[in-house]
């Protein structure tokens, strides 16, 4: 496959425009092969701080298990933003993502970010995009994602399903987080995710939601923070991003333990049988 | 519960000490407090462990920090069920936190225990004015739209206002620089000896840096890995070119340099049983043998502020029958180089010692080459709260070094006219 190596992360503002720009005359069923490499990427600490303070972690040298993807996201959108890319970037929905890190990732270290776009594959509300994520130390594979994305559109009724995630434990909450209106403009300006859908009631019913929802990549992030430190170490993480998160909303937090292994997972406060979000982390 | 036992430092940790508004401006008390529990459950094997207790505490404290030792302790790896408090005796809140728990380990009521201590001088609490606080507080009680009104209509532009938290005594309005100013001028200290003992501590900490002294002592916390007021090639000429900082007139000796700055860290000590301790493969570096602490009433100007440490350590050697000359180390706290020397000064003053101390004869003066011998504040930095448990780890190091048997003093003085002092030995 083909390495096009970028000169530094690229900013993401006018990418998304561009996207927005030529969305309507995307088309086609085959995803251009080719990986983006983004070399030596140097942690801000100040936007790092900024991230792990608004997702419940310590301010640490540590970088939580989803951060590579924040810092891998303006290659990811320059990856999606190129004329042949099959699928429109403005009202993707973010569907699974599977995040493994090998080792501790210290924030002194320069991460080399890999984005690469894999297959699209019908789904019953319009095509599934899978992109793969990588980072290394010094050549050395250190952390690695795998998400699915949904381009919305004319599905198939009959397309296979993925992986149904695991159901949520009942019970009582371990912890009831009240997501205050801005959220999404917060998280927008510590992780560059300005996508409309996030901003303000009004930007995302141009898109077609009621009104704005909470990246799915935040209550990923403070829902691996509430389960303490295994996702800090060698380990792997699965989040299904169900069902979106309106703003402001009040969610609990459910929680199963068996060994090493932990289902959570995010509910609606006002309709439990409502799923938001499932996570396992395996440390 | 006849018979004690004794409580054994078994190691320590810190983060590198920051200045304020430096590389820790955006951490908290909590985020520095919980790097350091984790560096020091790291470094001992520690995850998972319930421990007796852990106790720590900050001096500039926010009031959701109500539980903050419990906060740092759930974020860190330690066992959930680990118990934990914060206590607060402003510079000596470190050290108080190690004699605690080293008596309850001594009387069996634990087996083992962090002490510690935090503070950020960069994120602090900001207080709005007094007058502003009674009327936010009247809004928001009011019941009825009218109080209601009435409680809005009383907020003046002019109550706006923020207050930042200083090192300022409550009662005298003073800062503890000005206090210090005072009590050096009483003891004749001059500029040069303070500006001696400046650079002495910054030599001393560059060289224990340099031969890996704190390599098993110390985290790397947001790309700090030494202490950042640590300057290395300072000298006599440019410390002594500083202009005063505190005091007035030709008996101006305090700058900034020979005064410890506003500092960002943290710090904590374990401790342990020794049969915890060999439970657990761990070798106790030394033994937490006495702890005294002193006040001084400052108000009338009797005494200074910061020397009730000069009281709390013949009170201490007396139960103990040990002179001052009895120690192989000191670590006496250099809040300000005019401390360290006042407080020697009123220990070889027959005057003070008869007279204050109600002794025969004067404590002495102490070998100065036994005196912080791998630097002190002035080079470190001091955070507060933090102090105690720099100065603990760091002597029982020493001590370990030296051998068994080697006795260490440690003088720490505190805002409020206080002082906490304590004795360790090699195990």
């Amino acid at each position: 496959m083909a390495v096009e190596v970028l000169d530094g992360p690229p900013s993401t503002v006018p990418l998304l425009a561009r996207a927005a720009l030529t969305a309507r005359g995307r088309h086609g069923g085959e995803v251009p092969e080719r990986t983006l490499r983004v070399e030596d990427v140097v942690v801000d600490r100040h936007r790092l701080a900024a991230y792990q303070r608004l997702t419940g972690y310590d301010v640490s040298d540590t970088l939580p298990q989803a951060y590579p993807w924040v810092l891998a996201f303006p290659v990811q959108t320059a990856l999606m933003a190129r004329p042949d890319f099959p699928v429109a970037l403005p009202g993707m929905v973010h569907l699974e993502n599977r995040v493994t890190t090998h080792r501790r990732l210290d924030a002194a270290e320069p991460l080399t970010l890999d984005v690469t776009a894999g297959a699209l594959r019908p789904h019953r509300r319009g095509r599934t995009l899978d992109v793969r994520l990588e980072a290394r130390v010094a050549g050395e594979l250190v952390w690695e994602c795998d998400s699915v994305y949904l381009g919305r559109g004319r599905g198939s009724e009959d397309a296979p399903r993925g992986d149904a995630p695991p159901a949520l434990p009942g019970g009582p909450a371990v912890a009831v987080w009240r997501l205050p209106d801005d959220l999404g403009r917060e998280y927008a300006s510590v992780s560059g995710d300005v996508n409309p859908i996030h901003l303000h009631p009004l930007s995302a019913r141009a898109m077609g939601f009621p009104r704005h929802i909470a990246h799915g990549m935040w209550t990923y992030a403070r829902t691996l923070a509430a389960l303490g430190r295994g996702s800090l170490g060698p380990s792997t993480s699965r989040v299904w991003f169900t069902k979106p998160v309106f703003l402001p909303s009040t969610v609990e937090l459910v929680v199963q333990r068996s060994g090493t292994g932990v289902l959570a997972g995010l509910r609606s406060r006002k309709d439990p049988s409502t799923t938001h979000v499932v996570v396992t982390l395996d440390a | 519960m006849t018979t004690t036992r004794r409580a054994a430092v078994l190691g320590g940790n810190r983060i590198p000490f920051a200045r304020q508004f430096g590389p820790y401006a955006e951490a908290s008390n909590q985020d520095m407090l919980t790097a350091a529990l984790e560096g020091l459950v790291a470094r001992h094997g520690l995850a998972g462990e319930r421990l007796g207790e852990v106790v720590a505490g900050a001096v500039i404290k926010h009031s959701r920090d109500f539980n903050l030792t419990r906060e740092a302790v759930l974020g860190s790896s330690l066992a959930p069920d680990t118990p934990a408090y914060d206590i607060q005796q402003a510079c000596g809140t470190g050290l108080e936190a190690t004699i605690l728990v080293a008596n309850k380990i001594a009387l069996g009521q634990a087996d083992s225990a962090i002490a510690g201590g935090v503070d950020s001088a960069s994120d602090a609490p900001i207080v709005v004015p007094e007058k502003l606080r009674q009327k936010l507080l009247r809004l928001n009680r009011a019941k009825t739209p009218a109080d209601r009104a009435k409680a809005a209509i009383s907020l003046r532009p002019t109550d706006l206002g923020i207050q930042v938290p200083a090192a300022t005594e409550p009662r005298t309005g003073m800062s503890m620089g000005e206090h210090m100013a005072i009590t050096a001028a009483r003891w004749r200290i001059t500029r040069e000896a303070q500006d001696e003992l400046a650079l002495a501590s910054h030599q001393k900490l560059a060289a224990a840096y340099e031969r890996g002294f704190f390599d098993d002592l110390l985290t790397p916390y947001l790309g700090l890995t030494r202490d950042q007021n640590l300057r290395p090639d300072s000298t006599l000429e440019k410390l002594g070119s500083l202009r005063t900082a505190f005091g007035s007139g030709p008996d101006a000796t305090m700058t900034a340099a020979n005064s410890t700055p506003l500092s960002d860290g943290a710090s904590a000590v374990l401790l342990g049983s020794e049969e915890w301790a060999a439970a657990h493969g761990l070798k106790p570096l030394a033994f937490f043998v006495d702890g005294e602490t002193a006040a001084v009433d400052y108000l009338g100007g009797e005494e200074g502020l910061l020397m009730a440490p000069a009281y709390a350590v013949p009170r201490m050697l007396a139960r103990q029958g040990l002179t001052l000359q009895d120690f192989d180390l000191y670590e006496i706290h250099e809040a300000f180089a005019a401390t360290v020397l006042s407080t020697m000064a009123a220990w070889e003053d027959e005057e003070f010692c008869h007279d204050r101390l109600g002794l025969d004869a004067p404590l002495g003066s102490i070998d100065r080459a036994k005196l912080n011998v791998t630097g002190s504040s002035l080079a470190a930095g001091h955070p507060f709260a933090a102090t105690g448990g720099r100065i603990v780890a760091t002597l029982a190091k020493l001590l370990h070094e030296r051998g068994s048997g080697a006795r260490g003093l440690i003088s720490i003085c505190a805002a409020g006219g206080q002082g906490v002092v304590a004795i360790l030995e090699a195990a």
